[in-house]
């Protein structure tokens, strides 16, 4: 790798977009925007869901017929007897009954050994392929931010929830926004007034001084008629604490996050794409019971967010992804846990979906250096959804990949 | 004396945690050379540190069962610790007349990026701090043999259960691409085969206490980088150490942390050179003698820690006597930074991610909170229509901008506010 994009890559190490500054937006600001431009009924809405520390794939989708599943991972397999079954060969982790609940009802599409050519088990070189959506060429913007760029200016476009913006969603010269969590307490009176003074533009500002300028700017346009349930602060409780796996990024209130997700759909923001994320996924010790409780919250948070959308005329709108940065490896550690592996399965969710399995399950006697073979790359996924949910072409954000999966 | 105030400015706010009150006025008469010497040059007894007294950090044992009676008990000591050691810290930052080796001790945290959560007890934290801070600006070689038998990180990245049966391949893998070499520095087989060196380590979570466990640790011969031989964990890391992908590395990280993560590396083989002997003095020394510190492209935003200090040493605050500590720590925890808290084992991000509007909101409210227990009598006995140019050198900026007089103008005949607005000011949130 040349120095330029190694510099890229430390930046992305620290887990924050680079590229063009994120807009921040209030509550308000979605709020006003909902009222006054809501998204036309009908339009597709995609949420990105990221695991952030690399989800093991074989006990989120158990292969529990497999023998040689059982001779690799004798501490940390799960017995037939507790999966949810999918299939004759496949089942879910005990822990997702609500994902199971929508599978059943032709809801979820499964895709499985998702990944890309030559796996990195960096935790953020992974994470960073995955979100420039650019295993060869190696971008340093997201698949999404490129999407972003390619539409009408939008700050209400794509947004990430949380105060740090994840590559997905940062572009070259525009990115998508990040939503802080919280309520926002404003200044008010003359001494608003003065603060206000420090956000204005100046021509002596560096590139930083200015972003540092803008980010006093957000907090004064507030708009006077606010959805009152929007101005609530959000609660700030975690949905579990990460004791193990704990070390790779991610936040740990999916559930919040999507709950503020719902409400701003349902008020009709005019948002095509939001990213949420949970981490600690990184088992490398105890993996069970914290990846269970980790995937019993993915299932939980996802399946009331369903429930809370499906009174609403946008309910059937909803498309959501699941991902993370790779699998585990395939034999387990001594530790009850498993080490950096390769692909992992993708779920997609939602009205839209065709339900089912797609693409070939990983096979487990036949490993490329102990880890699965990759048998779909996840560009096929990127591409459906730009085309089929997002109605944009994807050869041009994705380098010119071609090649789409039929999941919708 | 105008000359130099770029990079006095610097000195003071990215290799210490900016100037007390006269310092930077005084460094300004006395020059860069006087300045700079007087910065790299360790004191034999920092006077200022030594008046923060070592916090009560023991070591509390084992968890009780649960339902135990004890447990309560273990908890709440477990907490008034976990709650303490940073609030420890914090003082030593703000009070150290010595400011480098607390700014290095700081870069070491963020670089050996361990949280106290997953270990979920306080000592081992301090027994690692105290670490960071011996070789803060030693012997890089030496830091890692260090860092490698210590029980906090040991145990963050699931040390003491990678064992010859079992290679358990995270801290190898850190090792390699966050500590010691940088990413793809290094072959999956490289991960591989230091995991099996790396193998044997136990820990006891609470003393932090490292041993080596022979039944465990596979004394079979390892091929790293390039060489074969029975590696063991000390072996392995001094071998990663003396790899000139090594200097590379840390090179890059000093820059990133300490001129521009923005900017790529430039001199990149003189300052790798000056780190031939993993001398990280050396390698401090050469960054701020060479015309790095005039380029003024090299912007950096300073993190929350990095501002509060700032702050609290301009106003002699001593962070844990604020009312209340607790919601010392709330601030800081907006802020997205509490120290022995990293987000992983990355470190903390850099530049705009600390400009959300949710931080500068933050921001405006932690000042006043600060400025209401302060004593501002120097400010308010200053005249009304020369306290602006005062606080732009009592503060170290550079210069405030017309955008920023022009508010400072409004409200200078209220001391609160017009200092509220300086240190909540883009010349003062960015390093110039």
């Amino acid at each position: 790798m040349d120095t330029l994009s190694r510099r890229k890559f430390l930046q992305l190490s620290g887990a924050a977009a680079v590229g063009a500054a994120a807009p921040l937006l209030t509550m308000e600001n979605i709020a006003h925007a909902a009222r006054t431009r809501p998204l036309p009924l009908g339009t597709p809405i995609l949420i990105m869901v990221t695991l952030y520390g690399g989800n093991d794939g074989l006990n989120t989708v158990v292969p529990y017929t497999d023998p040689l599943y059982f001779s690799l991972r004798p501490d940390i397999s799960y017995a037939p007897d507790k999966v949810l079954k999918l299939d004759d060969q496949l089942g879910l982790n005990p822990a997702m009954t609500g994902i199971k609940t929508m599978w059943d009802q032709q809801k979820v599409a499964i895709v499985r050994g998702v990944g890309y050519p030559k796996p990195d088990r960096s935790h953020f070189t992974s994470m960073a392929i995955w979100q420039s959506g650019a295993p060869v060429s190696r971008l340093s913007s997201g698949w999404l931010g490129r999407w972003v760029e390619s539409q009408a200016l939008d700050p209400m476009l794509a947004i990430s929830l949380g105060s740090v913006l994840p590559p997905l969603l940062a572009g070259d010269k525009r990115s998508g926004s990040a939503l802080p969590l919280g309520g926002l307490v404003i200044p008010t009176g003359t001494f608003a007034k003065d603060c206000q003074k420090l956000a204005k533009a100046t021509s002596s500002d560096n590139k930083l001084m200015a972003a540092a300028a803008t980010s006093m700017r957000t907090l004064f346009s507030v708009s006077n008629t606010i959805t009152p349930v929007l101005k609530m602060p959000a609660p700030v409780a975690d949905d579990l604490p990460t004791v193990n796996g704990g070390n790779a990024g991610g936040d740990s209130n999916l559930a919040q996050q999507l709950d503020v997700v719902a409400k701003l759909i349902a008020a009709g923001s005019p948002t095509r794409v939001w990213s949420v994320s949970l981490g600690g996924f990184d088992t490398h010790a105890n993996e069970a019971n914290a990846q269970a409780a980790l995937l019993g919250t993915v299932s939980a948070a996802l399946s009331r967010f369903a429930s809370q959308m499906k009174n609403t005329p946008r309910g059937k709108d909803i498309v959501t992804m699941v991902y993370s940065e790779f699998g585990r490896r395939v034999q387990g550690n001594a530790s009850q846990g498993t080490d950096h592996g390769t692909a992992g399965p993708v779920f997609l969710i939602g009205d839209r979906v065709k339900g089912g399995f797609y693409g070939d399950q990983p096979s487990l006697s036949k490993l490329t250096n102990g880890d699965l073979a990759v048998t779909t790359d996840f560009r096929d996924i990127y591409a459906a959804v730009l085309e089929d949910v997002l109605k944009s072409p994807a050869e041009s954000v994705l380098s010119g990949w071609t090649s789409k999966g039929q999941y919708f | 004396m105008e000359n130099d105030r770029l990079e006095i400015a610097r000195l003071y706010h990215r290799f210490g945690f900016g100037p007390r009150p006269g310092e930077f006025k005084a460094a300004l008469v006395n020059g860069l050379n006087a300045t700079k010497t007087a910065l790299l040059s360790v004191p034999a007894v920092d006077l200022g540190a030594t008046k923060v007294p070592e916090p009560n950090i023991i070591n509390l044992g084992t968890r009780p069962a649960q339902k135990s009676s004890e447990l309560i008990e273990f908890s709440i000591a477990l907490r008034q610790q976990i709650k303490d050691l940073p609030l420890w810290w914090l003082d030593r930052m703000a009070l150290s007349d010595h400011a480098l080796t607390e700014r290095m001790t700081w870069f070491w945290h963020g670089h050996w990026a361990t949280a106290v959560g997953k270990l979920n007890h306080a000592y081992p934290m301090y027994l690692q701090n105290q670490t960071l801070r011996k070789y803060a600006l030693g012997n890089f070689g030496e830091m890692t043999s260090a860092m490698l038998n210590d029980g906090a990180l040991q145990f963050w990245l699931d040390g003491g259960e990678n064992t010859a049966k079992s290679p358990n391949e995270n801290l190898a893998r850190e090792l390699m691409e966050l500590f010691v070499l940088g990413v793809n520095r290094y072959t999956e087989t490289d991960v591989r085969e230091l995991s099996r060196a790396l193998t044997g380590y136990q820990i006891e979570r609470s003393s932090g206490k490292v041993t080596i466990n022979n039944r465990r640790f596979d004394p079979g011969v390892k091929t790293i980088l390039g060489s074969s031989t029975n590696f063991n964990g000390n072996s392995a890391a001094a071998h990663l150490v003396t790899q000139n992908d090594c200097a590379k590395f840390i090179v890059e990280r000093i820059w990133f942390r300490f001129i521009s993560s923005q900017l790529p590396v430039e001199s990149a083989a003189q300052l790798e050179s000056a780190f031939t002997t993993r001398d990280t003095s050396k390698l401090i020394t050469a960054i701020t003698d060479s015309k790095i510190l005039s380029n003024s492209n090299y912007t950096i935003v300073k993190a929350p820690v990095e501002w509060f200090i700032g702050v609290a040493r301009f106003l002699d605050l001593t962070p844990s006597s604020l009312k209340t500590p607790g919601q010392l720590l709330a601030y800081l925890d907006k802020l997205a930074q509490v120290p022995f808290n990293p987000p992983n084992v990355g470190g903390w991000p850099t530049d705009e991610s600390w400009l959300s509007s949710a931080s500068a909101q933050t921001r405006i409210q932690f000042a006043s909170w600060l400025i209401k227990q302060a004593d501002l009598t120097n400010l308010a006995a200053i005249e009304p229509n020369k306290r602006i140019a005062w606080l732009q050198d009592e503060l170290g900026i550079l210069a405030f901008s017309g955008r920023t007089r022009l508010a400072l103008n409004g409200v200078k005949t209220n001391p609160a506010q017009l200092l509220q607005l300086a240190i909540c000011s883009p010349e003062y949130v960015v390093s110039a």
